[in-house]
């Protein structure tokens, strides 16, 4: 049962800001033989180094402006390779720098990005390397399964089908129940957004999955833990992701486009079994509004046994967002932002998350979708209503492809998202995704039909990183210089 | 615990074998033993083998907001989370006899890796009157929905000593708790 105190509470508060000044990945793969991941990560830093418009004299200049590493890796069982970050310093030269593994399951890579941004914002580095990876292709799926089932309670939890998904399906049988009250509506909501997702992904040359679905195909798919099923939950990948996070003074003087990068993080117990109830914390865009303080007093009560966060919500995410939006000014997530990317290990999830940061309130999440807000484009697939065809969505989501069609490739999937951000805002989303060379580096030829999936104008986006079933949550927010809303 | 010494040249074998040319690929397979302690929550699975389902309450008065009445905690914690004084042990089985219900339930039809729950694993969530948190377990028979009443089975004969020896089957309800 948690009461806050001031001290839980304190607004984070960066010392000076933080610039996001350029980014890079590897493509993605379930099996990835032809490289070592080491190969993968200085690929990745070659792309950020390279081909991001710096205005150095290539990749020793730009070294020379490095001060620490924050590397993020989460499983040791997967990699079979203890201290790997030793090994990738190596690879990218930047030996003897200070530099630090960081681990927190899915949300890995945005927890990477918090410690790298706070080093930056305390004055300790005035440039620090974010670089996150995963290997997951040295065992086999189920074995691969068994593994992430270790980040549940070994004694009470694993042993108890040895798979996530199940973990999941838990809650998406009791949000289906107490919000979804049972309607196969919500069924195809969960639907809907893997095949949004892997559309996207379609249009991704660095994603592992090209094929489109329908909703269909996500309801016909083999059951994994029922109600979710393989279209529910997201990819097992091998790949790398890397951004480097400045000073004010060095970000301008690597580049002319700049963004600036907040990052918060909250956290609630590992098991769901422990997640008594409590008072819902406001949002700010909530803490004035009757009409959703009334609907969450109402949550435990009408119904008798729901409790808040129980099995429907994730604290972690709510605290992280809270956190931030107070950390870089928004009120409004849905009217503040250009454009999200969450953390869509499963469907499920994505729709619990876009409640826990504000998108919707508490019980409303498939709203998000069914309203058409996270789409770029409703699309004319017979999905949604003739009306809604064609609209522009308030709020486009994970359009590199999110979990479910680009990758998940645990430590790189947070700093991946703020990649895929950091191009948008830049308007270079084209230059990494619709060049033809861009395929051709993967093995893979351009589709005739990709999307365009540039958000037009985006001047600030989010990303939601995100472990265990809601252990560990980030909230990044990135910001056009000009577009900084406090001072 | 009696001292083992394993034979780990046939535990663990070493020999590689080759999976691919170029790239050069091989396996490396291997079967370590890991020796696990329960540590302060091993009543919790001595109860288990022995028919009874064991929690753990704060006794702390000065515990907020926990204060006079207790949480109780079950899977169980040696700490308070609030306080962090140590919790006492309780014995659940009466209320988990007579109140249980499943909260959240879901039918695993492809468990990863070396599951030992029957296919398909029925895993539940389960609530108990007077437990402040809602335990993961699984259904042994029967056919698992939202609310349904159930009690636990103790696996005493033959313990496996991990939390696989407690299950829950349903429930018949009396009539006057049908009421209630």
């Amino acid at each position: 049962m948690i009461k806050f105190r001031p001290g839980n509470l304190q607004v984070p508060k960066q010392m000076r800001p933080v610039y996001l000044v350029a980014a890079g990945q590897s493509d993605y793969k379930k099996r990835y033989p032809e490289k070592k991941t080491e190969e993968l990560a200085v690929e990745a830093f070659r792309m950020l180094a390279l081909e991001n418009e710096l205005k150095v004299d290539g990749i020793q200049e730009l070294k020379g402006y490095i001060h620490t590493a924050c590397y993020g890796h989460f499983a040791d069982h997967f990699g079979d390779q203890l201290l790997g970050e030793a090994l990738i310093h190596d690879r990218l030269g930047l030996d003897p720098l200070g530099n630090v593994g960081i681990k927190t399951g899915g949300a890995t890579g945005g927890s990477t990005l918090w410690i790298a941004a706070n080093l930056v914002a305390s004055g300790y580095s005035d440039c620090s390397l974010a670089m996150g990876w995963e290997r997951m292709d040295e065992v086999d799926t189920w074995t691969g399964n068994h593994y992430i089932a270790t980040a549940a309670d070994k004694d009470y939890e694993t042993e108890l089908g040895h798979i996530y998904t199940g973990y999941y399906a838990l809650m998406a049988q009791r949000y289906w129940k107490v919000f979804g009250k049972g309607s196969p509506a919500f069924r195809r909501t969960m639907s809907k957004i893997a095949v949004k997702n892997r559309r996207h992904a379609y249009s991704n040359p660095f994603s592992q999955t090209h094929g489109k679905i329908t909703v269909e195909d996500v309801e016909k798919s083999p059951i994994v833990a029922d109600p979710l099923r393989f279209y529910d939950a997201c990819l097992m990948s091998v790949g790398v992701a890397g951004a480097l996070l400045c000073s004010e003074e060095v970000a301008y003087k690597l580049t002319d486009h700049p963004v600036r990068i907040w990052v918060a993080a909250g956290s609630h117990t590992l098991r769901t079994a422990d997640r008594r109830h409590m008072e819902i914390p406001l949002l700010p865009h909530e803490e004035d509004d009757e009409k959703i303080k009334k609907h969450y007093a109402k949550l435990k009560g009408a119904e008798g046994d729901e409790r808040y966060p129980g099995f429907t919500g994730f604290l972690a995410a709510r605290m992280a967002s809270n956190y931030a939006y107070r950390m870089c000014g928004i009120r409004n997530p849905l009217e503040d932002l250009d454009l999200v990317e969450l953390h869509d290990a499963f469907t499920i999830s994505d729709i619990q998350t876009y409640e826990d940061i504000g998108l919707r309130p508490y019980g409303y999440g498939p709203e998000y979708i069914e309203s058409g807000d996270a789409y770029l484009k409703v699309p004319n697939d017979g999905s949604f209503p003739k009306e809604l065809v064609g609209k522009k969505g308030r709020l486009p989501a994970n359009l590199s492809g999110g979990l479910i069609g680009c990758m998940h490739a645990v430590g790189a999937t947070g700093i991946m998202q703020v990649v895929e951000l950091f191009w948008q805002l830049n308007k270079r989303w084209a230059h990494f995704h619709a060049r033809p060379e861009m395929w051709e580096r993967f093995g893979k030829e351009k589709p005739k039909d990709l999307e365009n999936l540039q958000v037009p104008n985006a001047k600030r986006g989010l990303a939601i990183s995100h472990a265990g079933v809601g252990s560990h949550v980030t909230c990044t927010i990135l910001m056009r210089p000009e577009a900084v809303i406090a001072k | 615990m009696s001292k083992q010494s394993y034979d780990y040249d046939n535990l663990n074998p070493t020999a590689t074998v080759l999976r691919g040319l170029d790239p050069m690929v091989i396996e490396k397979p291997r079967a370590p033993i890991h020796i696990h302690t329960y540590g302060g929550e091993t009543p919790f699975f001595q109860g288990l083998a022995q028919g009874k389902l064991m929690a753990t309450k704060c006794k702390n008065r000065k515990c907020k907001p926990a204060g006079k009445e207790g949480q109780v905690f079950l899977p169980p914690r040696v700490y308070c989370p609030d306080c962090l004084e140590k919790t006492a042990w309780v014995d659940v089985t009466e209320a988990a006899r007579t109140t249980a219900k499943i909260h959240t339930h879901i039918t695993v039809a492809n468990p990863g890796a070396f599951n030992r729950v029957p296919v398909p694993c029925e895993v539940i969530s389960v609530e108990i009157e007077g437990v402040n948190t809602i335990m993961m377990s699984y259904l042994r028979s029967g056919k698992p929905q939202i609310g349904l009443p159930i009690q636990p089975v103790f696996e005493t004969a033959k313990p496996t000593f991990t939390i696989l020896d407690l299950s829950w089957e349903p429930r018949k309800v009396e009539k006057a708790e049908k009421k209630k």
